[in-house]
């Protein structure tokens, strides 16, 4: 191929030396990466590929509406719950139910506390293992930790010397043991890893203290939802009922009670810990600015978490909502999720067809046909791939465009959409990182700003649980405890035909779902999901998105040791099951399965 | 059927007092299964008020469990009474479906039923559709809901018990899980109530069409004849 | 040198005594006399810990989820000082090959001493290719880990039974373990349940290390600590089941006063699990506390039910779909409306006969 310019504006060269990551771990689900190398080693071609596929909405066909949430819940269950919230919005649209103000509250709690949980577990325990280097940690110095400890976060309790020593004597006696579990052939040598020794042990204690805290986080959702993972979800409302003085309602004083206090605790860690160290980590990688890919152009955010229930207006929700074009961050466009011409699915690189393989397809009228065949410049066979043909049907992935755009969702797409809309808390909130860290504001376009982005979000969710928490009580103490609107529970009482679309803003970047009845029963059901922005295949035009576009011209040090491909990649964090949703049956049986 | 004998038929002596009993017992053991299993599936308006006041669902499944238990033993001593009774206490577990007579029968039932043919046959015990009716809706299908329901029943009593030993260890995984048990025991529950409804049309209808009486024989135990040409054997 | 076992309990703040105390316990839950007390004291003082795999196949990782909630003993306990968790694809550091290479040298260096955890399962479909993990079908992967290892875990729904992606119509022929085919003859542990407590999940880790046997499991494969009863026998609102009282509609006075869920769906009398006895997330509470019915994600193929809010299951055929009641009304009255239109012509016929006769 040579080079090759994108209509987006990246070049692509393939013809040097190729490296495949396969699997890409620390994700949810199953991915693969290839790139080309010049002789360099920058990354001149990257290549994404979802490896999985399970087809859930071929499943929800014919099913009961009211039942959706649950499946669509296991889509995944890291982001466990915001399909379920989609799914019951879409089916709340379809049928014009307006949901009582307590649902709106006790779903946006449930929604706030996923998106710091999510995005926690993410920097803890998905994403921190490609800047901290465990096998360096033991080579600190208690004190010294202690003190970088008290410098980054003076109001975190555990610092003391000896609690960093305990910490460090556990971890070298399981390294000395030999058996590394989780760390083992980690690439503890490569020269990549830039922290000093009591940076590593500060990050890696609080690795420890991180996952100790995540499942207090989640509690919030077992008190409305039952259980955690996979809570439980109402069409028309919440299923817990709320009565402050019957001894059986689900909802009570002591209920309330212990919301708050983990919700307080919540916002201390991530004051305390969470942001700290992400600036702590980020100031010995302040040269490491690469990875912004199509950050600097074209970010999308559906917006999420309305104030009052019931009203989806761009006002009226508190995560910011649009589209920015070509880096031209002082337009923020509206955007129309029902309009046809703006969201589209295309699959010339994916593993499906449809009737007309060029055109894109809005979800309402989405078609799901799988088709897998390699192209021709494919190495290995169809049961073992070697090395993949970007040029022919690639990923499991489909390739939403935006007014034909390619977009990248998440939370740096939702901070850079509220910076530019001029966003209070969310402008202070990235000044002062720029500031504290001296970097100016294309920093922001990053890898790092990825993951920066996720930080400064989950204080915001944080301290937006608490707001929902006083609203919910503030509502119950005005003598409303109503949680569920129950008058078209009943399917005899539905139209026989309707479609509704439900959206929120999962902790990875916009998610919709598009659903039609027929008949009280699912006729067709469609969703677009963060991953598959993200790391959707090319268009027919040849657009690369957000994952392949990151990729470039990144330096890999080590070829053999691609730690750089899986910072940018994680910094996404890539939800494997999320995007590759669809589904038909093998063989001879594809022709049949056709999902309108 | 041509040769007509003269002998006058007396009645004969067809149920025996065991079978009468038994069937009137498990008559209202069904009534009381059918009613209460509804209920268990469809459950009666909620009641208001503390849970300690009340018992009525835990009452119903009781009456359901009682009646199960008077059905099960029934069932065990119908069997047996297969052995020790008369000839006509074996007829519906054992249709002699190898020989063709048989089958002619069934097939003249069904003309008769089907008002196809202008008399009906004479019969000691049941005729032959009877036969099979009562052997497949009845023998097989109580046997399915003694089985299923013990399974179930096996649940609550719990890992350990015969119940749960000897029926849901098996009975579940076969089925699916526990509830493919309870929907197959509930379509086993409007299996027999179709079947209870037919048996009580057939039974009055014979009683006043056919050339004995039915009703009353399984009260007296007599079966009397209408008319003195010899019975057909199945 | 590695924390073994007694390190942990030493850690947590157990002394040496009561540690002494608990080996002679486990000899006695073992079967075995006090004299055993010293050995299994110096087996868990010195004991490497067991390497563990932990595949992912069709899934949403909902049960790896699930298990770093769990609260006793803590998942950083576990990964740190109970198992050696050599390879799990969602929190491993290493990727691509390097990753790879973890399963070839446990393989080679504890051949049939390794735990294989599955969480999801293998598509068959398209040879495979559903799942890709390094180019090649994932079932592939787990045919061949199986022959080496010791024991299997079946973890959650999706490696027990199937779990959402097998729901009909399956269309990627998702699999679960024990029915794949080439899969070693292994004992098997299946953990249902979407997902399986947390709690649940490393005290079936625990027992295997701390009794050295498997669970004892039912005729299904379950551990029988925690899947020999149901939802409902343990349930706290059953004094309300027998009484009769339900919740008639969601955030009705039954839903406020915290009556039984049986009208609106709840499968709890169907579901073998143990959220009624050991809850969530630390004991917290579990979907039936909350006000929503269990939906019965530990049971076999509980997608396909009916739906989770009707009280009786769908059956599927003849292009219709109705549940138990509205087939056997349907039934009822045809044979009803049969019975009397027989009934009818049986007296008009008898009318007519007589007439003959006379
Ligand atoms: S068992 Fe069910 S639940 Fe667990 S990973 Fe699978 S989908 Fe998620
Ligand atoms: S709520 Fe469910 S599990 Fe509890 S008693 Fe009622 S039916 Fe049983």
């Amino acid at each position: 191929m040579a080079i090759i310019e994108t209509p987006n504006g990246f070049n692509l060269d393939d013809s040097g030396r190729r490296i495949v990551v396969d699997p890409v771990t620390r994700i949810e689900g199953h991915m693969r990466c290839e790139v080309n190398l010049d002789e360099d080693n920058f990354i001149r071609n990257a290549v994404s590929t979802g490896t999985m596929w399970r087809g859930l909405e071929v499943i929800l066909k014919d099913r009961d509406p009211r039942d959706a949430w649950a499946f669509v819940q296991r889509i995944c269950g890291v982001c466990t719950g915001t399909h379920a919230l989609t799914s019951v919005r879409a089916v709340e649209d379809a049928l014009n139910i307006d949901i009582p103000e307590n649902a709106n509250s006790i779903r946006n709690i449930m929604q706030l506390s996923l998106q710091v949980h999510d995005h926690l577990v993410h920097f803890y325990h998905l994403h921190a293992l490609d800047w901290v280097n465990p096998v360096n940690a033991l080579k600190a110095d208690p004190r010294a930790t202690s003190e970088l400890q008290q410098k980054v976060s003076p109001s975190h309790a555990k610092s003391s010397p000896g609690y960093f020593r305990d910490i460090q004597t556990r971890i070298r006696r399981f390294i000395e043991s030999g058996q590394l579990g989780p760390f083992k052939n980690g690439y503890w040598t490569n020269p990549a890893y830039l922290l000093p020794p009591e940076a590593d042990l500060m990050a890696l204690t609080h690795y420890l203290e991180a996952l100790d805290f995540q499942k207090e986080i989640m509690t919030v959702r077992t008190i409305f939802g039952g259980k955690d993972t996979h809570p439980n979800w109402l069409v028309g409302g919440v299923p817990c009922a709320i009565d402050m003085d019957s001894p059986g309602a689900p909802i009570n004083m002591e209920r309330l009670n212990y919301v708050r206090s983990i919700t307080e605790r919540t916002i201390q860690f991530v004051k305390n810990v969470y942001v700290p160290d992400v600036i702590a980590i980020g100031g010995f990688y302040k040269s490491w600015l690469y990875g912004g890919g199509l950050a600097s152009q074209n970010v999308m955010s559906y917006g999420d978490i309305p104030d009052r229930a019931n009203d989806y207006s761009t006002e009226n929700l508190m995560m910011p909502r649009g589209a920015i074009i070509n880096g031209n961050l002082d337009e923020v466009h509206e955007i129309d999720l029902r309009d046809p011409d703006e969201i589209q699915e295309f699959v010339p690189h994916s593993w499906y067809k449809y009737p007309d393989g060029a055109k894109g397809l809005h979800p309402w009228d989405g078609i799901t046909e799988a088709q897998y065949e390699l192209g021709p410049n494919l190495i290995g066979t169809k049961t073992n791939i070697e090395r993949i043909d970007e040029g022919g049907k690639y990923s499991w992935i489909k390739a939403p465009r935006w007014k034909g755009h390619a977009m990248e969702v998440g939370p740096l797409a939702r901070y850079i959409i509220g910076y530019a809309k001029g966003d209070e808390y969310i402008t202070d909130q990235i000044n002062s990182t720029l500031r504290a860290l001296d970097v100016p504001l294309p920093a922001l376009f990053s890898t790092l700003g990825r993951t920066a982005a996720r930080a400064l979000e989950s204080q915001w969710a944080a301290e937006k649980q608490l707001y929902f928490l006083d609203k919910l009580i503030a509502n119950i103490k005005n003598g409303d405890s109503s949680t569920a609107n129950t008058e078209k529970f009943d399917p005899s009482t539905w139209p026989s035909e309707i479609k509704g679309m439900g959206f929120t803003e999962a902790p990875r970047g916009a998610l919709g779902h598009w659903i039609k009845i027929k008949d009280t029963k699912i006729e067709n059901y469609q969703c677009v999901v963060p991953t598959t922005w993200n790391g959707s295949p090319r268009d027919a035009e040849g657009n690369i998105g957000a994952f392949e576009a990151s990729l470039l011209d990144t330096k890999v040090e080590v070829p053999e040791e691609p730690v750089e491909i899986l910072r940018t990649l994680h910094s996404f964090d890539p939800c494997l099951a999320c995007s590759t949703h669809v589904m038909s049956p093998d063989g001879e049986e594809l022709a049949n399965v056709k999902v309108r | 059927m041509s040769d007509v004998s003269k002998t006058k038929q007396e009645a004969v002596y067809v149920y025996q007092a065991p079978i009468r009993i038994w069937h009137w017992v498990q008559a209202f053991a069904i009534l009381a299964l059918g009613i209460t299993g509804y209920l268990i599936g469809s459950p009666p308006p909620s009641l208001g008020g503390e849970a300690s006041d009340y018992y009525l669902f835990g009452w119903i499944r009781y009456i359901h469990f009682v009646a199960a238990y008077i059905t099960v033993i029934g069932f065990v001593f119908r069997i047996y009474w297969a052995f020790v009774g008369n000839s006509h206490a074996r007829e519906i577990f054992l249709p002699p479906v190898w020989r063709p007579r048989f089958w002619v029968g069934v097939w003249h039932e069904i003309l008769w039923y089907a008002m196809l043919v202008k008399e009906p046959r004479k019969y000691e015990g049941h005729n032959p559709l009877a036969v099979l009716a009562m052997h497949f809706m009845y023998v097989w299908g109580i046997t399915f809901m003694i089985i299923t329901g013990f399974s179930m029943y096996g649940e609550s009593t719990g890992f350990g018990t015969w119940q749960h030993t000897y029926f849901t260890t098996w009975v579940n995984p076969l089925f699916g899980q526990s509830q493919d048990v309870h929907t197959w025991h509930h379509i086993g529950m409007w299996v027999i109530i179709v079947f209870v409804m037919i048996h009580v049309y057939v039974a009055v209808r014979e009683d006043i069409m056919s050339r004995q009486s039915i009703i009353s024989s399984m009260i007296s135990g007599w079966r009397q004849f209408k008319d003195d040409r010899p019975a057909d054997k199945d | 040198m590695h924390e073994t076992f007694y390190d942990v309990m030493r850690r947590q703040g157990i002394t040496r005594r009561s540690f002494l105390k608990y080996c002679s316990l486990a000899a006695g839950a073992l079967g075995l006399s006090p004299a055993f007390a010293p050995q299994i004291a110096h087996a868990m003082e010195n004991k490497p810990r067991i390497p563990v795999l932990w595949l992912h196949g069709l899934e949403c990782t909902c049960c790896s989820e699930s298990f770093i909630r769990s609260a006793h003993p803590l998942a950083k306990d576990v990964i740190l000082s109970m198992i050696s968790l050599d390879y799990d694809n969602v929190i491993m550091a290493a990727a691509g090959e390097a990753a790879q290479a973890i399963i070839e040298e446990t393989i080679e260096k504890y051949d049939g001493n390794f735990i294989l955890a599955v969480e999801g399962n293998a598509p068959l479909g398209e040879d495979g290719m559903y799942c890709i993990t390094a180019g090649k079908p994932f079932v592939d992967e787990l045919t061949r880990v199986s022959q080496h290892a010791k024991a299997i875990i079946s973890w959650g729904s999706c490696a027990s039974w199937g779990c959402v992606q097998a729901a009909r119509p399956n269309p990627t022929r998702a699999t679960p373990t024990h029915k794949i085919p080439g899969i070693a003859d292994k004992p098997i542990i299946k953990v249902p349940g979407c997902p399986p407590i947390s709690e649940v999940m490393t005290a079936v880790i625990t027992y295997m290390l701390t009794f050295e046997k498997l669970p004892e499991l039912d005729n299904q494969g379950r551990p029988k600590m925690f899947y020999s009863q149901r939802i409902h026998d343990k349930c706290y609102r059953r004094g309300h089941f027998d009484a009769g009282q339900f919740v008639e509609k969601f955030d009705d006075e039954g839903a406020k006063k915290g009556y039984c869920l049986y009208k609106v769906g709840c499968k709890g009398p169907t579901t073998y699990n143990a959220c009624s006895t050991i809850r969530w997330n630390g004991g917290l509470s579990f979907p039936i506390q909350a006000g929503h019915p269990c939906i019965g994600c530990s049971e076999d193929g509980f997608w396909d039910k009916g739906g989770f809010y009707e009280r009786l299951s769908d059956i599927k055929g003849f292009g219709i779909e109705a549940n138990a009641d509205e087939i056997g009304k349907t039934a009822a009255l045809i044979v009803g409306g049969a019975v009397a239109v027989h009934a009818g012509a049986s007296v008009i016929k008898r009318i007519a006969s007589k007439g003959d006769d006379a």
